[in-house]
């Protein structure tokens, strides 16, 4: 111990240096990471914040609610199958409307109130009641934007009444308004003239299921099929190819820093091979000059990671809001652990060439 | 002092040995590339003898003090050191040994760089497996006064001179009051006048402590310091009356 903190003490700027590198790199992940789960959340809060066990698509949809397109009578006919519990129509319009503080972009989504497919995230007020066409609960990140309960919002030639507030529930990064059926169709009439005219239908339909049951074991209606409500998440176009791109640069960044530490603690090994020959010679175990690289590299991951976590959240902070990030503490304790657990790999290696130093050649003549 | 009839013939017995060689035989490699560094060679020291060990480049003397310190093992005979055999030890017990027995000087003085003088010599203090904080840091400040040291005791090697590097090299081998001190070309570093300086204390606190040193040295002139001298040529040991000295060189 002796050494370790005495050499971090006074050789401190070569410390700061890797301690630096791990801040980077931890600012980086996290970072990342933070970008990675602001996508995913909040392409995703739809769903998440959902009380839907599942949901039926057109087929041709592949999973993407604004793709599909299922006729009303499907929705009776999910019901009557055994282990579906409720199911419901859904409705989803991907547009702009109009918010007290101008035009804004929108997930307008029609659902049945009492029905399935409805957020369980409401933090104030209520979802509109059933038949009450010209009320929509809407996702904080509306509020963020000049709304509140009361306010109103305009889509197309409709208005709805700002009557709750939920959380978390937005789609494609874009904020939702969850209002009626009727309420959605009228918009979507209004906005989308070709689809005047055509029959009535709606995008999806929200499934509950019973105890026992699953998406996979329900047979589903000709023409659509059925993702549990995890599925759908990741069956949104993007989600599944963005978080698995960010999380292989998480990864690749990762590996890098058990390289950084690896390398530099076998150059720091290297360099003290002759000292280490005498510390040897002297009478001390490879035991106990292993436990001191160990003990470095530990005390320089964790302050690098102190620093690279507030660096990250400090620039969280100041990132402009249309940047979707998400700092979430359990992707941070994580990434801490990982970046920490990396480093210490890292420095393993260097104990092999510490194990090989013979404290025969600390004495003259034999080092030549 | 006794008469001992036993002890070889090339040996001058001061009081009972300490150190014991035997036919200690030394060889490099094998096959065709083998090198016999050390060739049968017996010497024995009694305690409170400061023996200087002298011969040419590549003769051997590294290789002896190395066996007699732990750090290589013989490739045949006995060493032994009061009353452990240091020939039969593993490489365990010789890292313990080494901690508790033997004191080494370097040619260059190997100070832990980021380590103050005074911790330079409270870290080994720290090696053997029982020690006390208290009566090392007691002593560590004992020993960097009598070697001058006091003013300088916080300073880390770098800011320190190559003859009180050297000195706060003698404190470390003396610091955990060890049966033996090995000392190679301690003076390789340092001029003439510091030189003589450095090995007239290692004399000093050897005999004043009643230790045994063995000092490796190509200097001539240090021998007047030490009691006894040996003299190496390729790999053969004998002890010196004073004569071949001068011829060669
Ligand atoms: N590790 C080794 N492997 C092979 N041969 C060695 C090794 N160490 C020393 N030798 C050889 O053993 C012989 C004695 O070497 P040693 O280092 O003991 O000599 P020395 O008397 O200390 O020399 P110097 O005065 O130059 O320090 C030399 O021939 C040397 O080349
Ligand atoms: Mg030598």
């Amino acid at each position: 111990m002796m050494l370790a903190f005495a050499e971090i003490k006074r050789a401190r700027g070569r410390f700061l240096s890797i301690i630096g590198a791990l801040a980077l790199i931890t600012f980086l992940v996290l970072t990342l990471s933070a970008l990675s789960d602001g996508l995913f959340y909040g392409s995703t809060g739809a769903y998440r914040s959902s009380n839907a066990d599942g949901y039926a698509y057109s087929t041709d949809a592949e999973g993407s609610l604004i793709r599909s397109r299922v006729p009303v009578a499907d929705a009776q006919k999910y019901g009557q199958i055994p282990g579906v519990t409720k199911a419901s129509g859904l409705g989803v319009l991907l547009t702009s409307g109009t918010g007290p503080n101008g035009e804004l972009d929108l997930a307008v989504f029609g659902v049945e109130p009492g029905g399935a497919g409805i957020p369980t995230t409401l933090t104030q007020g209520r979802l509109p009641n059933p038949g009450e066409d010209s009320a929509a609960a809407v996702d904080k990140t509306v509020v963020d934007k000049g709304a509140t309960i009361g306010s109103t919002i305009k889509v197309g030639d409709r208005s709805v009444t700002v009557v709750g507030v939920t959380q978390d529930s937005n789609y494609q990064l874009q904020p939702t308004i969850w209002t009626t059926i009727p309420t959605w169709r009228a918009m979507q009439a209004s906005v989308r003239p070709e689809t005047r005219g055509l029959p009535p239908n709606y995008s999806a339909i929200a499934l509950e299921f019973s105890n026992g049951t699953t998406a996979a074991s329900i047979p589903p209606v000709t023409g659509t099929s059925v993702l549990s409500t995890d599925e759908a998440a990741l069956a949104i176009p993007g989600v599944k190819e963005q978080r698995s791109t960010l999380n292989s640069i998480i990864y690749t960044t990762l590996l890098v820093a058990a390289l950084v530490v690896a390398l530099f603690f076998a150059l720091i090994v290297l360099e003290k091979r002759e000292l280490f020959a005498a510390l040897k010679a002297l009478g001390t175990s490879t035991r106990r000059l292993a436990n001191t690289v160990m003990t470095q590299a530990l005390v320089a991951s964790i302050i690098g990671v102190i620093i690279g976590v507030i660096a990250a959240r400090l620039l969280g902070l100041a990132l402009p809001a249309q940047v979707p990030t998400l700092f979430r503490t359990e992707s941070l304790i994580q990434i801490s652990i990982f970046t920490i657990v990396a480093s210490v790999i890292g420095a393993l290696f260097s104990l092999r060439r510490i194990a090989r130093i013979d404290p025969a050649t600390a004495l003259g003549g034999a080092l030549q | 002092m006794t008469t001992n009839t036993v002890a070889p013939a090339d040996v001058q017995q001061t009081g009972k040995p300490i150190l014991e060689v035997v036919d200690v035989t030394k060889t490099y490699g094998e096959g065709h590339t083998a090198v016999t560094a050390i060739a049968a060679a017996s010497l024995s020291v009694a305690e409170g003898q400061f023996v200087s060990l002298l011969g040419p480049s590549g003769s051997g003397k590294t290789t002896l003090i190395s066996m007699i310190g732990g750090l290589l093992t013989p490739t045949s005979g006995t060493i032994r050191l009061g009353d452990q055999v240091v020939s039969d030890m593993s490489k365990k017990e010789l890292t313990n040994l080494r901690a508790e027995r033997v004191g080494f000087v370097f040619q260059s003085s190997n100070l832990v760089p980021f380590l103050t003088a005074r911790e330079n010599l409270l870290y080994v203090a720290s090696l053997p497996k029982k020690h006390s904080r208290k009566a090392a840091a007691k002593r560590a400040d004992e020993l960097l006064g009598e070697l001058g040291l006091s003013d300088r005791a916080n300073n880390v090697p770098e800011k320190l001179s190559g003859g009180e590097r050297q000195r706060v090299a003698i404190g470390r081998a003396l610091m955990n009051d060890p049966d033996l001190i090995l000392v190679d070309e301690p003076t390789a570093a340092l001029d003439t006048a510091l030189g003589r300086q450095v090995v007239q204390l290692l004399a000093r606190e050897v005999k004043q402590r009643g230790k045994t040193g063995i000092m490796v040295t190509h200097d001539l002139r240090m021998v007047e310091y030490t009691d006894q001298v040996f003299e190496i040529l390729d790999g053969h040991l004998t002890k010196s009356d004073g004569t071949t000295l001068l011829d060669g060189h």
